[in-house]
C-alpha cells in the first residue's frame, strides 16, 4: 500500500481534512521540492572557499598591497558584516532565537572567520604583543563567546569553545617540561571547565539548547585526554580507572537521556581503550586476532541488547 | 527478489513521513496516534548512533575472523587466497541474509556490515562484483559494480584514452538502465534507492572523464582509481583530451536540470559537486596559472548563485517556484543540519529559521514550519 492509497484511506476515514491530505499528498511527489538544505551548504562552502581565498591572498600579496590597504579591507568586511548582524538580530532573548533569514548565520560566520584573518594578520605583520598567541585566542574565545550568545549561533559557540580550548594548549606550550602530561591534565581541566560552564549555563536557563554543543566537545576532549594516559606503558591504571568513569558516565548519560552519541563514544572510546591496554603484550597474531573476535562478538552482544531496549526506532 | 517485502517498505516510508510531518506541524499528535499503528512492521530499526557503532564492531569481528583464518591456514597462492575470500563473501552474504530473514534486522549496521564486507571480499577474491540484485542494502550493489568496471578494460587496452571510454560507457549504460527502470517508481520507496544508484553513476561518469581529477587523485596516499589513474596528461591524444574539457562543462548543467526535472537529492547534491569540480580543474585543464583568489572567487561566485536563487524563490507565490522552495519543509534537514553541526560544518542547524511570512501560503502556520495542525486547516 503506497502512501498515496493510505492518505486517501485515511481522508474517507475523516482522520485528515481534505486540504491536509492534499497538502500530504504534494509533498510525498516533491512538490513543493525544499532546496534548505543544499543553499545551507552551498552557502556555507562559499563561505569558507571565499575566506580561504581571503587568507591566501592576504598572507600572499601583503608586501604588494600594503597592510593600511590590506588591514583597511578586512576591518571594512568585519564592519560591514558586524553591522547587518547587529541591525538585522532580533532582541535579545535567554531561549533559543529563530534566525531573521537564511544568511543571518552565514554573515556572522563569515564575520568570526574575517575576524581570526585579521588578527593572524596583524600579529604577523605588526608584532603587537610580541607573539602571544595565547592572549588572542583567549580574546577571540571571548569574543566568540559573546557573538554566539547573542545571535544564538551554535557553530560559533563550537568556534568559541576551540578557541578557548587553543588558549588552554598554547598556554601550557610554553612550559619547560612534562608537557604530555601537563597537556592531559589540562585537557581534563578544559573538559570539566566547559561541562561545568555548560551545565550552570543550562541551569540558569541562559540559551540551554547550547548544553548539548559544551557537552559533546568536552566529552570528547576528555575522552582522547583519558586515552592518551591509557595508552602510556606506565602509570596507565588511574587513567584507566578514569576511562571507566568515564564511559559509565557516557552510557549513563545518553541512555538516561536517550542521546546515544554518548553511547557511542562510551562503547568506541572504552573499547579502544581497554584493548589498548590487553594487547599491548600480545606477541602472536593469532592471538589478537581472536581477542578482537571474541571482544567484538562480546561487544556487540551488548550493543544488541541497548538497542532493542533503548534505542529502538520503529 | 527482495529481501523486505514491498508492503513493509512502504509502511516504513509511510511511517517516516508520518514522524516527519507531525515533527513540522503538518499532522497533529492527535492524528499521528490515530494511523501510527497502521504503520508498524515486524522489522528491527535502530537509531544512527548505534547503527554506525553496530555497523563497526561487526566490520571488527568479520575482519578478525578472515584474519584469523589466514594466519592459521597461511595459504600461500595467490588464487587459494582469492578462492578463500569469495568463500567468506558467500558467509558474509548469507549471515547478512540470515539477519535480515531471521532477525528482521532492517538498517540496523550489522546487515550492512556484512554486507558491506561481502562486496569488499568478492571486489578482493576476483575483483568483481556481480552481486545479487537484493534489495536490502542497494548502495553497495552499483558501488560494486561500479569499482569491478573500473578493473574491466585492463586487460582488452593498454590506451588510457579507450579505458576510460570504455569505463564511461559502461556507466553509461548502467545510467540508462537506471533512468528507464527507475520511472516505473517515481513515487514509491523504491525512488530513493535508484536516486542513489543514479547519483553514483552520474558522478562515476563525470570522474572518468575529467582527466584532471583523474591525474590529481594520484597524489593521494591511495589510489582510488586503481589503474585508471596512472597517467599524465601526455599521455591523451589532445583531440581526446580536449573532448573529455568540453564534456567536463557540459555534464554539471546536465546532471542539474536532470535532478531539477526528477526532483532527485542525490542527483542535484552531485550536479552541484561536479560543477564547482569543473570550476576547480578548469584552469589545470586549460594550463593555466592558479592565483591566490581564485577561491575567493569560487566563493562570491557560490555565495551569489545562493543569494539569487533564494531570492528568486522567495519571490513566487507562495515562496514557491515552478514547484521548488528555499524553505524547509521536512525535520530531515534539520537532523541533517544538527549531523553537520557536530562537525562544525553548519550554523543553521539550530535555530528553525522563521517559515513562512506570506499570508497566503498553504502550510503555513503551525509550530515550527508548517501547517495545518492547529490553524490553516
Amino acid at each position: 500500500m503506497t502512501i498515496f492509497t493510505r492518505l486517501a484511506q485515511w481522508e474517507e476515514r475523516g482522520i485528515l481534512s481534505p486540504e491536509q491530505h492534499t497538502l500530504l499528498a504534494d509533498l510525498s511527489r516533491g512538490e513543493p521540492f525544499s532546496l534548505f538544505f543544499e543553499l545551507n551548504i552551498l552557502l556555507y562552502l562559499g563561505i569558507l572557499a571565499f575566506v580561504a581565498g581571503l587568507g591566501w591572498t592576504v598572507t600572499t600579496w601583503s608586501q604588494q598591497l600594503g597592510d593600511v590597504l590590506v588591514l583597511a579591507v578586512l576591518s571594512t568586511l568585519l564592519a560591514a558584516c558586524f553591522w547587518y548582524c547587529f541591525s538585522r538580530a532580533p532582541a535579545w532573548s535567554p531561549a533559543e532565537t529563530a534566525s531573521p533569514s537564511l544568511v543571518f548565520d552565514y554573515v556572522l560566520y563569515f564575520a568570526s572567520l574575517t575576524w581570526v584573518v585579521e588578527l593572524a594578520y596583524v600579529e604577523t605583520r605588526l608584532q603587537i604583543l610580541s607573539g602571544q598567541w595565547d592572549l588572542y585566542l583567549l580574546t577571540t574565545a571571548g569574543l566568540f563567546f559573546f557573538l554566539a550568545y547573542r545571535f544564538d549561533n551554535r557553530l560559533v559557540l563550537s568556534l568559541a569553545l576551540s578557541s578557548l580550548a587553543g588558549w588552554f594548549g598554547l598556554t601550557i606550550s610554553h612550559w619547560p617540561s612534562h608537557q604530555d602530561e601537563a597537556y592531559r591534565y589540562y585537557a581534563i581541566l578544559y573538559s570539566l571547565v566547559v561541562i561545568g560552564a555548560g551545565a550552570l549555563l543550562q541551569h540558569r536557563g541562559l540559551k540551554p539548547h547550547f548544553f548539548g554543543t559544551y557537552l559533546n566537545i568536552a566529552a570528547n576532549v576528555l575522552f582522547w585526554a583519558l586515552l592518551s594516559g591509557v595508552f602510556n606503558h606506565e602509570g596507565y591504571l588511574v587513567w584507566l580507572l578514569g576511562l571507566i568513569a568515564a564511559c559509565g558516565a557516557s552510557l549513563a548519560w545518553g541512555l538516561a537521556r536517550r542521546q546515544f552519541a554518548f553511547v557511542a563514544y562510551a562503547a568506541v572510546y572504552g573499547y579502544i581503550g581497554i584493548s589498548s591496554i590487553l594487547i599491548r603484550d600480545m606477541n602472536s597474531g593469532t592471538a589478537i586476532l581472536s581477542y578482537f573476535l571474541f571482544t567484538g562478538v562480546g561487544m556487540l552482544i551488548m550493543l544488541v541488547q541497548i538497542a532493542r531496549r533503548f534505542g529502538r526506532e520503529a | 527478489m527482495r529481501a523486505y517485502s514491498a508492503s513493509s517498505e512502504e509502511a516504513l516510508r509511510a511511517r517516516d513521513l508520518l514522524k516527519d510531518w507531525v515533527r513540522e506541524g503538518f499532522l497533529t499528535e492527535a492524528q499521528y496516534q490515530g494511523v501510527e499503528p497502521e504503520t508498524v512492521v515486524d522489522l528491527r530499526r535502530t537509531n544512527i548512533f548505534l547503527r554506525l557503532v553496530l555497523f563497526l564492531f561487526t566490520l571488527i569481528i568479520v575482519g578478525a575472523a578472515v584474519g584469523l583464518f589466514f594466519v592459521v591456514l597461511s595459504p600461500s597462492a595467490t588464487q587459494t587466497t582469492g578462492i578463500l575470500l569469495l568463500i567468506f563473501a558467500a558467509g558474509s552474504y548469507a549471515a547478512a541474509e540470515l539477519a535480515v530473514s531471521q532477525a528482521r534486522l532492517y538498517r540496523y549496521g550489522i546487515e550492512e556490515a556484512l554486507a558491506a564486507c561481502a562486496v569488499g571480499f568478492l571486489c578482493a577474491g576476483m575483483q568483481a562484483a556481480f552481486f545479487s540484485g537484493q534489495a536490502y542494502q542497494p548502495v553497495y550493489a552499483p558501488l560494486a559494480a561500479m569499482i569491478f568496471v573500473l578493473f574491466l578494460p585492463d586487460s582488452w587496452t593498454s590506451s588510457h584514452s579507450v579505458h576510460h571510454l570504455i569505463v564511461a560507457a559502461f556507466y553509461a549504460v548502467g545510467l540508462f538502465l537506471v533512468a528507464a527502470l527507475r520511472s516505473r517508481h517515481r513515487f514509491t520507496y523504491l525512488n530513493d534507492r535508484y536516486s542513489i544508484a543514479e547519483a553514483l553513476l552520474w558522478l562515476g561518469i563525470y570522474l572518468v572523464i575529467n582527466l584532471q581529477v583523474v591525474i590529481n587523485l594520484q597524489l593521494l596516499p591511495v589510489n582510488l582509481f586503481g589503474p585508471v589513474s596512472r597517467v599524465a596528461t601526455a599521455e591523451f591524444s589532445r583531440p581526446f583530451y580536449w573532448t573529455t574539457w568540453v564534456l567536463t562543462w557540459c555534464l554539471p548543467p546536465l546532471i542539474i536540470t536532470r535532478g531539477l526535472r526528477q526532483k532527485d537529492r542525490f542527483v542535484i547534491a552531485v550536479g552541484a559537486i561536479v560543477s564547482i569540480l569543473t570550476l576547480i580543474t578548469n584552469k589545470p585543464y586549460l594550463g593555466w596559472q592558479r592565483h591566490t583568489w581564485d577561491p575567493m572567487l569560487l566563493g562570491a561566485l557560490l555565495i551569489g548563485v545562493v543569494l539569487f536563487l533564494r531570492r528568486w524563490l522567495a519571490a513566487g507565490p507562495g515562496e514557491v517556484r515552478r514547484g521548488f522552495t528555499a524553505r524547509r519543509l521536512s525535520g530531515k534537514d534539520h537532523t541533517w543540519m544538527s549531523a553537520a553541526a557536530v562537525a562544525l560544518v553548519s550554523p543553521n542547524i539550530v535555530k528553525p529559521i522563521p517559515q513562512t511570512s506570506s499570508p497566503d501560503v498553504r502550510f503555513g502556520g503551525g509550530k515550527s514550519g508548517g501547517g495545518g495542525a492547529t490553524s490553516d486547516f
